[in-house]
C-alpha cells in the first residue's frame, strides 16, 4: 500500500491485513483484493478521526473498533462462498476429484481401513465395558431377588427346579451370603459405570491431543511472526 | 445471553445499513460513524462488511471506488432502485414489530434497548427528512 502511515504503524496495519487476508483463503482472488483495499481505506479514515494522541495507541484503538479479522470476514464466508466463491472453484473441486480416483483411492482406502479399524476397536472396546458393567447390575438386582426369596420361602426356587443359592446346607445363611454377593455384584456394576465417565474423558482427551497439537503449533508460527517483526 | 444480542443486532443491523444508504450514499467508515450515532451502541465495525457483501449480491446495494482528496480511494455505497423498495417494505416490517415488543413490556432492561434501536432509526428518518 501507499505511504498513508508512519513505517511502525504502516508494519502494523500490515500485520493484520495479513491476518485478514489468511481468513480470505479460497475466496475469488478479486473479491479478495477488494475487501482487503476497503479494509485499509477503513483504518485509514479511522485512524485519521481518532483523537488519541500517542500513534501506537492510536492504532492499536483502531484495529480493536475494527474488530478480529474473522468477524470482518465471518458471514461473508457462507454466503460468498455459495454465490460466487463456488463457480469458479469447481474446475478444481473436479480436478482433484478425479486425482483422488485415480491415485488417491488404493491408498485412501488403506489408510481409511486403518483409521476405521482403531475406531471400531475403541468403539468395541466401550461397548464391551459397559456391556459388562450392565450385566453386573442386573446380575446383582437378579441375584438379590433370588436370595430374598431363598430366605424367605426356599420351597418356591426348588418346586421350579432352579438350583441357586446353594452355598450352604441352610437355605438362609445361603440367602444372606447371596445378598451380600449380589450387593458387590451390583456395586461393582454402578462403579464401572461412574469410572466409565472418567475414561471416556480419557478417549476425548486422547482423540483431541493431536488436534491441540497442530492447533498450538499454528498459534505459535503466527505469534512468531508478528514478534520478528516488532524486533 | 451476548449470542442472542449478537443476533439480533445482526439483523437489526442489516435493517440499519440499507436504511442509512437509502438516504444517502456512504463509505464504509462514514457508514459506521451514522450508525453508531452519539455512540450509545456500540458496534464492533468489521461486522459492517461482511453485511455489505451480502446486500451487494443480493442487489440492494451497488458500490463504487472514489478518489479521496487525502488518504487512499473510499468504496462509496448506494442502493439501487430495488434496495429502496426492500428498505421500504422491511422498515414497515420492523415499526410492526418494535410496536409490538414495546406494548409487551415484558423485561424493562430489553424494552429499553428496542425503544433505544427505535428511536434511532425514526430519528434518522425525521432528520432526512427535513
Amino acid at each position: 500500500m501507499t505511504n498513508n502511515f508512519s513505517p511502525s504503524i504502516e508494519k502494523i496495519v500490515n500485520d493484520y491485513l495479513k491476518r485478514l487476508k489468511l481468513h480470505l483463503k479460497g475466496f475469488p482472488e478479486k473479491d479478495k483484493e477488494e475487501l482487503v483495499k476497503e479494509v485499509y481505506s477503513h483504518i485509514y479514515e479511522s485512524f485519521v478521526s481518532d483523537p488519541t494522541e500517542d500513534e501506537i495507541d492510536r492504532i492499536l484503538n483502531v484495529l480493536n473498533k475494527l474488530g478480529e479479522p474473522t468477524e470482518v470476514v465471518s458471514s461473508r464466508m457462507s454466503t460468498a462462498m455459495v454465490s460466487m466463491g463456488k463457480k469458479r472453484k469447481l474446475p478444481l473441486y473436479i480436478l482433484a476429484g478425479v486425482t483422488i480416483a485415480l491415485f488417491g483411492v488404493p491408498l485412501g482406502i488403506g489408510g481409511f481401513a486403518f483409521l476405521l479399524g482403531i475406531l471400531i476397536t475403541v468403539g468395541a472396546l466401550i461397548f464391551a465395558y459397559y456391556i459388562t458393567a450392565f450385566s453386573l447390575v442386573v446380575a446383582g438386582w437378579l441375584g438379590l431377588i433370588a436370595a430374598i426369596i431363598k430366605i424367605v420361602d426356599p420351597g418356591i426356587l426348588d418346586r421350579y427346579g432352579i438350583e441357586t443359592m446353594t452355598f450352604f446346607a441352610d437355605p438362609t445363611l445361603s440367602g444372606v451370603i447371596g445378598i451380600v454377593v449380589s450387593i458387590i455384584c451390583a456395586a461393582l456394576g454402578f462403579f464401572m459405570f461412574w469410572l466409565g465417565k472418567y475414561m471416556m474423558q480419557g478417549i476425548r482427551f486422547l482423540f483431541s491431543l493431536p488436534m491441540e497439537k497442530v492447533k498450538e503449533a499454528r498459534e505459535r508460527r503466527r505469534l512468531k511472526m508478528v514478534q520478528s517483526k516488532y524486533d | 445471553m451476548d449470542n442472542k444480542i449478537k443476533q439480533l443486532r445482526k439483523g437489526i443491523l442489516e435493517l440499519a445499513i440499507l436504511g442509512c444508504l437509502y438516504h444517502e450514499s456512504h463509505y464504509g467508515y462514514s457508514l459506521v460513524k451514522t450508525l453508531s450515532g452519539e455512540g450509545d451502541i456500540t458496534l464492533t465495525e468489521g461486522t459492517i462488511y461482511p453485511i455489505l457483501s451480502r446486500l451487494a449480491k443480493e442487489g440492494l446495494i451497488r458500490s463504487e471506488w472514489i478518489e479521496s482528496q487525502q488518504g487512499p480511494p473510499r468504496k462509496y455505497y448506494s442502493v439501487t432502485a430495488g434496495g429502496k423498495k426492500t428498505f421500504e417494505v422491511l422498515n414497515d416490517e420492523f415499526k410492526k414489530l418494535a410496536e409490538l415488543i414495546v406494548d409487551v413490556k415484558k423485561e424493562p432492561e430489553k424494552k429499553g434497548q428496542e425503544k433505544e434501536r427505535k428511536k434511532i432509526l425514526v430519528k434518522k428518518e425525521r432528520e432526512d427528512d427535513k
